[in-house]
């Protein structure tokens, strides 16, 4: 194989709050090659949205990274300097945000804002540059795009800004597409459109894809492999077949029974969870999901290893064998 | 099944901002016809889903039936009296038994009063005599399954799970038969959103309550209501049992919004698309069926002539020319 585009090794954050650090992430490791699409799946505080910024060196002002680094292609993203970070982030690596709205600047047209997010595309013209951003928009299916160039985000649907969002993510030809709860924010029948046309793009671009999302259908609709983060940690890695099919950790085969699109017979009482994620502030020193675990015995008092069942399944939980 | 609440052809219009440029367009709406001619039952200890994507006035029909946004046609009968009127007086009876759990259930709290507080307003608003209000407190806080000291928190202190169960204490604080469920599970994690489901069904069966659910969710009114009630701008499209409408939906809407779901399973994926097209505005509502521009088995007649909401004899009801078989 060759060396992957993107690759997260022994990943650390943490957030200073008034209540002590937030161990948001803990020794996260990741992989993402070029034609592959990535989903990093969990419930809320399990720290796959952090993962996203981290990659796209977002995170907000309050996080440090504590161990770890990031290697893009030949860059060791953390390592940059804001100005050759900012180049990364405007052509290699795109994010695609939940609320499409907020993406956007309400003051400008669409066209101002997809000719200004090339602006380090130098030697074209603003001619062609505008040319270029009605083409985007062609392609993702935005119909009468010369005339909402003119038009501005409030005068479109959720669905359209979402599309428009994608294509001014892909404006500039990246070969890192991160999207993070890209239909969270849309209705199911739009959601399946935003599905589909994410699947449509895949096949004739070349770069990797990283969905993050809280859905399981998501996940399941568009991705190749998946990461399954619990408080942090990844605790489950496999190709996406795997991961619905044979599930090696616990919290993915309850996260998994918890999802009601699973159960085609209406029961009596519908499967949870039971306890809460833990205080990332203050860890139990074994593994983070015991707590809520229904196998958890003596062994899980001591921290967890990934273990590996097959070249590309591994799960942190010492019931698994390789 | 005597019905606890008959809506009989309500509608709800809501008008627009009219300027002098209008004089010249005569042709302009100027109504927002948000709800049209919706007539629906709620049984006796029955759960009711109300399906539909945004814009769909599955919220308003919710309010319209508690009197929080005047009707503007059509009758509301609840516990077989009728609602004369569009007062606030004139709902104020039928809001002790019938509650409304909202949305956003943080935002439907005010940040300044304790939990505690909370709990207790209802009974101070519709002039409830209240005995002890830390063991009223308490005792609604038992009901959801919250720790007592949780009368001492405020709002911004809870999670999404556990403000939804403090929403769902204060709707059954005066004890209603009738509660009004708006999205109860959205924004929460899977494995938070069974438990809040249980909860209700649970409560459901401990107090005799009926349910009406309001959600853009399958998954989750397939596993909680008896009945599914289908709308699209605004009107009802498909009416019927839980199970018969997934099993074998009449209207190509109802068809399409099932098989826009995505499914947690790769071996299944969808490679066609469900639906094309955005629910259109209610402003410039397509003619004859309004359905017809998003349609895939869309005929001509579609186009002109609006169909009926024909109910069968079982009570299933479908507002198409060709549903499907």
């Amino acid at each position: 194989m060759t060396d992957p585009l993107l690759s997260v090794q022994g990943l650390s954050v943490n957030f200073r709050t008034p209540h002590g650090f937030v161990h948001a992430l803990r020794n996260v490791d990741m992989q993402a090659s070029a034609g592959e699409v990535i989903g990093i799946v969990g419930e809320s505080g399990c720290g796959k949205s952090t993962l996203a910024s981290a990659i796209a060196n977002l995170l907000p002002g309050n996080a440090g990274i504590a161990a770890g680094r990031i290697r893009f292609r030949d860059n060791d993203v953390l390592r940059l300097d804001a100005d050759a970070q900012r180049r990364l982030r405007g052509r290699e690596i795109a994010m695609v945000f939940q609320d499409p709205m907020t993406a956007f600047s309400p003051v400008l047209t669409i066209g101002q804002q997809l000719i200004e997010f090339q602006h380090q595309m130098t030697g074209i013209g603003k001619a062609e540059k505008r040319q270029r951003a009605e083409a985007m928009l062609v392609r993702v299916g935005i119909s009468d795009a010369r005339l909402r160039l003119d038009g501005f985000p409030h005068e479109m649907s959720g669905g359209m800004r979402q599309r428009v969002a994608i294509a001014a993510a892909l404006l500039m030809n990246p070969s890192l597409l991160i999207a993070d709860e890209p239909t969270t924010a849309l209705d199911v029948t739009l959601e399946a459109q935003i599905i589909h046309l994410l699947r449509a793009l895949r096949r004739d671009y070349n770069g990797a894809i990283v969905i993050v999302s809280h859905q399981l259908g998501v996940i399941a609709e568009l991705c190749d492999r998946v990461y399954v983060m619990y408080a942090g940690e990844v605790v489950e890695l496999a190709p996406i077949d795997d991961i619905f099919h044979r599930p090696r950790h616990p919290y993915t085969q309850a996260l998994l029974d918890c999802d009601p699109a699973r159960l085609n017979q209406r029961g009596a009482v519908l499967p949870t969870i039971a306890g809460e994620i833990p205080d990332l502030t203050a860890l139990p020193d074994g593994c983070v999901f015991a707590p809520r675990c229904s196998f958890a015995d003596d062994r899980c008092r001591v921290p967890q290893v990934l273990t590996y069942v097959s070249d590309a399944h591994a799960a942190r939980c010492h019931r698994v064998q390789p | 099944m005597s019905a606890l609440l008959n809506i009989a052809n309500l509608s709800v219009c809501f008008p627009l901002a009219f300027g002098l440029m209008d004089i010249f367009s005569p042709r302009r709406e100027r109504h927002l016809r948000v709800l049209e001619d919706v007539s629906l039952d709620l049984g006796q200890g029955e759960t009711l889903g109300l399906v539909g994507e945004s814009g769909s006035g599955k919220t308003t029909l919710a309010r319209a039936v508690l009197g929080l946004v005047p009707r503007s046609a059509g009758d509301i009968a609840f516990d077989g009296e009728m609602i004369v009127g569009r007062s606030e007086g004139a709902f104020r009876t039928m809001r002790r038994k019938a509650a409304m759990m909202f949305q956003d259930p943080v935002a439907s709290l005010s940040p300044r009063l304790k939990v505690g507080t909370l709990l207790v307003e209802p009974f101070i608003i519709h002039g409830e005599p209240v005995a002890s209000r830390r063991e009223t407190a308490e005792r609604l806080l038992a009901l959801v399954g919250l720790p007592a000291a949780f009368a001492e928190r405020y709002p911004h202190e809870l999670s999404g799970g556990q403000a939804r169960r403090v929403g769902v204490a204060r709707a059954l604080a005066l004890n209603p038969r009738m509660v009004l469920a708006d999205e109860p599970t959205a924004g929460l994690d899977v494995s938070v959103q069974g438990d809040i489901l249980n909860l209700m069904t649970r409560l459901k069966g401990e107090f005799g309550l009926s349910y009406i659910v309001v959600t853009h969710d399958l998954a989750l009114v397939r596993h909680v209501s008896d009945r599914l009630a289908i709308m699209y701008l605004g009107r009802l499209v498909e009416l019927g049992p839980t199970a018969d409408v997934f099993r074998a939906p009449r209207h190509p809407y109802t068809r399409a919004l099932l098989d826009a779901e995505p499914i947690p399973d790769p071996r299944r994926r969808r490679e066609d698309l469900a639906i094309e097209g955005e629910i259109p505005s209610i402003l410039n509502r397509p003619s004859g069926c309004e359905f017809h521009t998003r349609c895939r088995f869309a005929r001509e007649s579609c186009r002109n002539e609006a169909p009926d909401f024909t109910q069968d004899a079982s009570g299933s009801a479908v507002r198409c020319h060709y549903p499907l078989e």
